[in-house]
């Protein structure tokens, strides 16, 4: 063992101890009393000083030395106050042969503090010390003679009252009487209680011989609990010794500035697409149906723009849109198609209709504004954008929520680029080695596709939909290159990288649940 | 995007045809069969053997039921397209519907045909129903533009009339009643009146179809009669109207019930509908009709489109086998749609129907190969600056909801009456709760404070997000525009302490600013200001007042600042 280690270690209770003990010369054993007695310490501290001390095999049990010892129970300081029972049935009997009166052993029970038990067996061994005899009828008689028993019991709880005696310390005779009076297994009401007491003398082991060895060459050595600017400035740490900690203890916790883990989430896919080479789009949380809806070639009468799925604005209800030029080209395509070569939905456009403010449905509407504002060709744009549905709110729908989605323009791009494009987010986003492309439907794209992946955690999902734009979308917002339109669904990776179940969560009010979500992605 | 439920029995039975022998498909090729028709399958249960199936082509309505998905796998699988001898227009009509003048302004079109030869199952009558019901509730938008019904044939005598008349003239005992009743009190009794009575209103006189015998058969699009139009297991002889108010809608959906009964065996008659005047398909015509949509394409449109040289072959084969009667031109195909289908508006949609025929997996990825520039917005480079900022400073990040309700964003606030009260609010409320854009952040904050009395104090907490400005200078009414919200709340919380942040926050963002003292009723009066950029106001800074609290019953002390990003940097 390192000493140096061990005595750095050491509590001062310890040292006391340890320069207490290697202070006699020549080594002696200590009892645990004289210790505490020379080493000016309480019995409590110097056992916990022992214990550790003997942990650390630097002291060493020379002896252990049980003796038994001699103490008044309640019962017996109650006998040493006012008188055991075998004395007083002895008064009584002598009280009654002076009177002349019968005294019979029921007599006797019936006195306060004197129960059948204690009557019976102070009778028994006075009528076998022949003090007492019982004649006809249970009465009891004096024959003058003394009893031993009686005799002794009186010093002997004048002598042990008020502190523990030693039991070899008394004649063989009181300590047979001891013995018969004392408490037992089975026999609790008696006044003497013996007990064993154990007392240990204790040794220097080697190593705390050497140990205190070290300490004194150390020399007493003033010990601090903090390093302080004034220890530093006058050098004077170097006298000090600093207390060592138990460092395995819990640390206590710490208010800590943190990004939230859905956000953090977020910018996580922020900059992977501007690490592939995408532009950020920014719009506004109003909208009108004409941006949210018309401009992406949803007709008029298309269920989804029900006032059962989307807000409308209350305050005003239309935008006050100064150029109308756009809207009319747009209806037209609606009406018969315009110049895109499409046949139109065959109805009416309603130019007020397009007019009318909604909360935004959806993130396209940022990608038809974008489109619209002369965007680069070849570009590539994305958005996370807050949006609004007119849903009930549960575990799976919230009423807001961030939908990631934009557009790639370019002459190069088709059917197959856009499968390269989503195969190119299937491995950057989901770090998915395995897709899947579904035919799917959305009402501004032909051909669309769903891109299901293979999540290195969560197995086969739905990671997103896409599609070329229709060109009833694109060309009367002025582009003629063709232009894939693409949307994520994260929630579900978020969700999980989150370890929650239920979509409210991700922004939930719960601050202790903020504060400990590590969300590793 | 319709959800229906199907028996796999009866589907593989339609798969196979009226005369092939039966042979039972794994679920696992139904999935796959499921993607030449948008289909997903949603559910499975082996002891009904019903499946179910989302369907999400909102253009397809031939593909809302059993037989129509069937019947398009079928047509792959049999690399034919399927005949309908009733639509060469050789059959003569037997029966006729008489539309009298005046149903233009209410209901104008109707459609008919007769259904021979075809016993009804209970599972081909479950399928009945809810083909009838998904086609009028989502493609006839609730019933208005098209609604179905469906009768016993043996109980019609032809012809059959389709005219207007007082809704207190007419009764007949609806389907799910014990009683004869006027169709007036359909429309206030029936379940079904009162669900769609809203289509007719507005109208004195409401649609009703009768025949020769002058016995009603249905009041359109509210309800049949229990005497002739409750189909039941065992019939044999049906007939299917259809009617609506768009004619080309009204009779693909008829084609469309047409077709499925074919699909089952029976024998289709057309009928004759005769107009008052001229309709765009003529006075007289005969349902079920071709509408024979067709277009030319070049076969270059479609390889630049898919990225792929195909060929004509491959391309009309592809088609043919997906339904599409085509004939080859010189580098073009001229293509027609089957008489199911009408959803041909452009080339591009003829594209994706010949990328689906050949499989989405028989298209190689190509990465789009032009090199473009990344970035990120001015607005979010502030913000994501900002938000580092105040993680250095020891805040908890929060995201909150946007859409809130005004109690919280101004009332418990105290600004109710105030210009910063305002907010953008929802027309057509759902609950109170989710009816207002915030216009601020410190209630999105003082949300979490309120709900977080437990978490160990001091509470750190920020938000940069969206907010919505109401302002009418503004096209739409409102600005949206990114703001940082910070509160500080714990028992000593003071100015001071949330004054060093936003003080630290401005010297990192390289801005100067001044605080102005302000009467804002959100904070102690003496404790708040206006934060000043080059004299402009563009956020608040304060002790939150105590009132304030008590509304958000918060009883912690709270300091906060809002600062608006976007008109930091405009």
């Amino acid at each position: 063992m390192d000493i140096s280690s061990v005595i750095d270690s050491l509590h001062p209770l310890e040292i006391k101890v340890l320069l207490t003990m290697g202070a006699r010369r020549p080594a002696v054993a200590f009892k645990s009393e004289d210790l505490a007695v020379a080493a000016e310490l309480e019995p409590s501290q110097l056992s916990m000083a022992v214990e550790w001390l003997l942990a650390k095999a630097l002291i060493e049990i020379q002896s252990e030395i049980v003796t038994p010892v001699v103490s008044l129970t309640k019962i017996g300081e109650e006998y040493h106050q006012t008188a055991a029972p075998i004395e007083r049935i002895l008064a009584a009997a002598r009280d009654a042969a002076g009177t002349g009166k019968r005294l019979t052993i029921g007599d006797l029970q019936t006195q306060p503090g004197l129960d059948p038990s204690d009557v019976s067996k102070a009778v028994g061994r006075l009528k076998k010390e022949g003090a007492l005899l019982i004649i006809q009828g249970g009465c009891i008689e004096t024959t003058g003679r003394p009893s031993p028993t009686a005799d002794a019991l009186r010093p002997l709880l004048e002598e042990v009252h008020g502190s523990s005696r030693e039991l070899t310390s008394f004649s063989p005779e009181r300590q047979q009487l001891i013995e018969d009076y004392s408490v037992k297994r089975g026999n609790a009401k008696e006044p003497f209680r013996v007990d064993e007491r154990v007392t240990r003398s204790f040794v220097l082991s080697p190593s705390g011989a050497s140990a205190v060895q070290q300490l004194m060459n150390q020399g007493v050595v003033e010990e601090v609990s903090q390093l302080s600017p004034e220890l530093l400035k006058d050098g004077s740490w170097r006298q000090k010794r600093f207390r060592k900690y138990t460092i395995s203890l819990r640390a206590p916790r710490v208010g800590t500035g943190k990004k939230h883990p859905y956000r953090e989430f977020l910018d996580t896919v922020k900059a992977k697409l501007v690490s592939m080479g995408f532009q950020e789009m920014r719009g506004a949380l109003v909208e009108t149906e004409f941006w949210n809806m018309d401009a992406l070639f949803m007709p008029q009468f298309h269920p989804a723009r029900d006032i059962h799925d989307v807000y409308f604005v209350k305050q005003p209800t239309h935008a006050a849109m100064a150029d109308e030029s756009i809207l009319s080209k747009v209806g037209q395509v609606h009406e018969h198609g315009g110049k895109t070569g499409s046949s139109g939905w065959g109805y009416a456009f309603d130019l007020q209709r397009a007019k009318r403010l909604v909360l935004r449905s959806q993130g396209t509407a940022v990608s038809a504004r974008t489109l619209a504002a002369s965007p680069n060709i070849p570009g590539k744009y994305f958005s996370i954008a807050r949006c609004f549905r007119y849903d009930q709110v549960d575990a799976t729908h919230a009423t807001d929520f961030f939908q990631v989605e934009g557009i790639v323009l370019g002459e190069d791009i088709n059917f197959r680029t856009l499968l390269g494009l989503l195969n190119l987010f299937a491995h950057e986003v989901a770090q998915a080695k395995e897709v899947k492309f579904l035919p799917a439907y959305f009402p501004f794209t032909e051909p669309s596709v769903e891109l299901h992946v293979r999540h290195p955690r969560l197995g086969w999902m739905e990671l997103g939909g896409a599609g070329l734009f229709r060109p009833e979308v694109t060309v009367p917002l002025g582009v003629t290159a063709p232009v894939i339109a693409w949307g994520l669904g994260l929630d579900r990776m978020a969700m999980v990288a989150l370890g929650i179940h239920d979509i409210r969560e991700l922004f939930t009010d719960n601050l202790e649940l903020i504060r400990t979500t590590r969300g590793l992605f | 995007m319709p959800t229906i439920t199907i028996f796999k029995d009866d589907f593989e039975s339609l798969l196979k045809g009226t005369r092939a022998t039966h042979r039972t498909v794994s679920i696992a090729q139904v999935e796959e069969w499921l993607m030449l028709v948008k289909g997903e399958l949603k559910g499975h249960n082996p002891d009904t053997g019903e499946l179910r199936i989302e369907l999400q082509d909102s253009n397809r309505p031939d593909l809302w039921c059993c037989e129509g998905i069937a019947r398009q796998i079928r047509i792959k699988q049999q690399g034919k397209i399927a005949q309908y001898p009733f639509l060469t227009g050789k059959t003569k009509p037997k029966a006729k519907i008489v539309v009298k003048p005046g149903m233009e302004q209410v209901r104008p079109y109707v459609a008919a045909c007769a259904a021979r030869g075809y016993q009804v199952t209970s599972q081909g009558l479950a399928q009945l129903i809810q083909t009838q019901e998904k086609l009028a509730e989502i493609f006839g938008h609730k019933r208005k533009t098209v609604s179905i019904g469906i009768y016993q044939l043996s109980k019609i005598t032809f012809p059959v009339t389709y005219e207007l008349v007082q809704p207190g003239e007419a009764r007949f005992t609806p389907l799910g009643m014990e009683t004869v009743m006027t169709l007036a009190e359909m429309l206030m009794v029936h379940p079904k009146g009162v669900e769609y009575g809203g289509i007719l209103a507005g109208a004195s006189r409401v649609p009703i179809l009768r025949d020769a015998a002058n016995q009603p058969l249905s009041f359109p699009p509210i309800i049949n009669s229990r005497e002739v139009g409750e189909v039941q297991v065992g019939d044999d002889q049906l007939f299917v109207e259809v009617t609506g108010t768009d004619l080309p809608m009204v009779v693909l959906t008829l084609n469309i019930f047409a077709a499925n009964l074919a699909d089952r065996g029976a024998t289709i008659e057309p009928i004759l509908v005769e107009y008052p005047t001229r309709t765009s398909l003529g006075k007289r015509v005969i349902t079920p009709q071709d509408l024979k949509k067709s277009k030319t394409i070049p076969i270059h449109t479609i390889e630049q489109a898919l990225g792929q040289e195909l060929g004509i072959k491959v391309v009309q084969h592809a088609l043919e086998v997906y339904g599409y009667e085509v004939s080859a031109g010189k580098g073009s195909v001229l293509v027609k749609l089957p008489p199911y289908r009408q959803d041909l508006m452009h080339t591009m949609d003829v594209v994706e129907d010949v990328a689906m025929s050949c499989g989405y997996g028989e298209f190689t990825p190509v990465m789009p190969a032009q090199f473009t520039v990344g970035g990120l917005s001015r607005i979010e480079q502030v913000s994501d600056r900002a938000r580092e900022l105040m993680v250095g400073l020891g805040f908890q990040e929060i995201i909150s909801n946007i859409l809130g309700s005004p109690e919280q964003y101004s009332g418990h606030m105290r600004i109710d009456e105030t210009e910063w009260g305002q907010t953008v609010k929802v027309d057509n409320v759902m609950t109170l709760n989710f009816s207002c854009l915030r216009q601020w952040i410190l209630p999105s904050l003082l949300r979490i404070e309120a709900a977080s009395s437990r978490a160990f104090y001091p509470h750190r907490l920020f938000e940069a997000g969206d907010v919505a400005i109401p302002d009418a200078t503004h096209e739409a009414g409102s600005r949206t525009e990114t703001v940082l919200g910070a509160v500080i709340a714990h028992a000593a919380a003071h100015f001071s302490e949330i004054h060093s942040c936003l003080d630290t926050l401005f010297y990192y963002l390289g801005k100067e600013y001044r605080l102005e003292p302000v009467p804002h009723p959100s904070f102690l009066e003496g404790r708040a200001g206006r934060v000043l950029v080059a004299d402009k106001p563009i956020g608040v800074i304060g002790e939150v007042h105590p009132e304030v609290l008590e509304r958000w019953q918060i009883a912690m002390p709270v300091v906060a600042f809002d600062l608006n990003l976007s008109q930091l940097i405009s």
